[in-house]
């Protein structure tokens, strides 16, 4: 119950904030250039549109992620308001799950109202037919968001926004090379191969929630990706917030 | 014995929360792996191809198009590898090599490279031939990219042109960054394609310019089997029969 009153809390705030209803803007924005440059893309606008708009999707929501999500925690020690909520019956990971929870919360509406937009553009331009995928495709972006978002409150939960920020953004930017990692380490001698592919399943494999290039084609996925998908971002978010509640909890507030 | 003394309730949640982690990292790492074995993986190059062209790209990288390059470059040659060794389909190859120049009009290498590759194993010579004059449209100042040019026609698959081979080796050889052979090479090629006047004259300026005395015998030999041929109004004495390289006929199943 009290990690979904903070998490309401989270969501409220998100929502409120500026930087949440800019992404929406620019959102929108980009789709209605991707309709600008679909004449030059040579009978290919519509992947060009369904290429363009999930990548905004995930890129505009890792902006929200780090300009938002990276200072959760740290704006609140700041301001001191947290003396308040933990000096409560509240637990610290409870207070952790909530945050994480308002702000993906936050993150999938946004996601959600993108690719309601990107469908309802691919719809009026006559490849309503796509929308299967883009859905696949939403909701796969959306769970990249959840795990990085994990990502971000444990680091807002150690350390200062901007350091927060730059760590997030670090481990995205490896997530999203995992896979290429895998396919170096297999050109290596063995010992660093083993080492390299230990690193590779460590940081978030990114790559298994892009489904862009078959989105664009218009064919959805298989039903063992989406399942493998959902489970490993749940498994994963579950784990990255134990380490966050083992580092807040031996945090002291004085 | 003394009792240990019980653990206060955040040091209890401190070791639970490292717990769980330690067993939700492990089946994470789990999953991850299972899902690289079982599951396809994602192609990014193919997605840079479905740009219609790098002019569209170059405004995207925010003033970094060298650095998107040198990115693509890396796609681009991981794309051609592992197209070699699994099924040689090459389809988007012209269109990554369009992008990626255009992104970097100077980078040599990728027209080079995606030639060739476009060429030899695309099996689209135009394409390869586009891609090269497009680079020396950008560079035309490069009498190494000239050079390779004329290598390209020289070596072209299902039959040599010389007569543009010569053009560009004739061109590199202007260059001062042009290769030393470049006017050998020219000179080579207009005598075998024909042109033995021009050729005479080629051979001649190798015959002066060239300070390696193997070269200027070899030369001093050509313009002697030249003016032997046309005195004798017999251009074939001074053209020889060459073949389609075989390597570049080679295609793969």
């Amino acid at each position: 119950m009290i990690p979904l009153l903070i998490a309401q809390n989270t969501f409220r705030e998100a929502t409120r904030d500026r930087v949440v209803a800019g992404v929406g803007v620019a959102g929108i924005a980009l789709l209605a250039l991707t309709q600008l440059a679909a004449p030059l893309a040579l009978g290919e606008g519509h992947r060009l549109t369904v290429d363009l708009g999930l990548t905004g999707i995930s890129v505009l929501g890792l902006l929200v992620i780090l300009l938002v999500g990276t200072s959760l925690v740290a704006k609140e020690v700041e301001r001191r308001t947290i003396y308040n909520l933990l000096s409560r019956p509240i637990t610290r990971p409870a207070y952790l799950v909530g945050k994480w929870a308002g702000l993906s919360a936050a993150l999938w509406a946004v996601a959600l109202l993108l690719g309601c937009a990107l469908w309802a553009l691919l719809a009026v331009r006559g490849a309503g037919g796509h929308g299967w995928a883009v859905l696949e495709g939403v909701y796969l972006a959306g769970l990249e968001l959840t795990v990085i978002t994990a990502l971000a409150v444990m680091f807002s939960a150690l350390s200062t926004p901007v350091l927060s920020a730059l760590y997030t953004l670090g481990f995205y930017v490896v997530g999203q090379w995992s896979y290429d990692l895998r396919l170096f380490a297999a050109k290596l001698p063995k010992p660093l191969e083993s080492l390299l592919g230990v690193i590779a399943n460590l940081v978030p494999n990114l790559p298994l929630f892009n489904m862009r290039a078959l989105a664009a084609e218009g064919h959805p996925t298989s039903g063992l990706h989406l399942a493998l998908a959902t489970l490993y971002a749940l498994v994963y978010v579950a784990c990255v917030l134990c380490l966050a509640t083992a580092a807040f909890e031996s945090k002291d507030f004085k | 014995m003394s009792r240990m003394a019980p653990l206060n309730p955040r040091r209890r949640r401190f070791l639970a929360a490292w717990a769980a982690a330690l067993v939700l990292g492990t089946a994470a790492y789990a999953l991850a792996d299972g899902a690289w074995r079982a599951l396809p993986h994602p192609a990014p190059l193919e997605e840079l191809s479905y740009y219609p062209s790098g002019k569209f790209v170059e405004p995207a990288t925010l003033g970094h198009a060298t650095t998107a390059a040198d990115l693509a470059w890396l796609r681009a040659v991981q794309y051609y590898g592992a197209h070699r060794t699994t099924d040689n389909q090459y389809r988007r190859m012209g269109q990554v090599f369009d992008i990626l120049t255009t992104l970097d009009p100077t980078f040599l290498p990728a027209y080079v490279f995606g030639a060739f590759a476009l060429a030899q194993e695309g099996g689209d010579f135009s394409a390869a031939e586009q891609l090269m004059h497009k680079g020396l449209a950008a560079n035309p100042a490069s009498g190494e990219l000239a050079f390779k040019l004329g290598f390209l026609y020289y070596v072209r698959p299902g039959g040599r042109d010389l007569k543009h081979a010569a053009e560009y080796f004739e061109q590199a050889s202007r260059q001062p960054d042009g290769p030393p052979e470049s006017a050998r090479f020219a000179a080579f090629a207009r005598q075998n394609c024909g042109d033995l006047t021009v050729a005479y004259e080629l051979w001649s300026r190798v015959e002066r310019t060239s300070s390696n005395r193997y070269l200027q015998d070899m030369a001093r030999k050509e313009m002697e089997c030249i003016r032997a041929a046309l005195a004798h109004g017999r251009r074939e004495l001074a053209v020889r029969r060459l073949t389609t390289p075989a390597v570049l006929i080679l295609k793969q199943p």
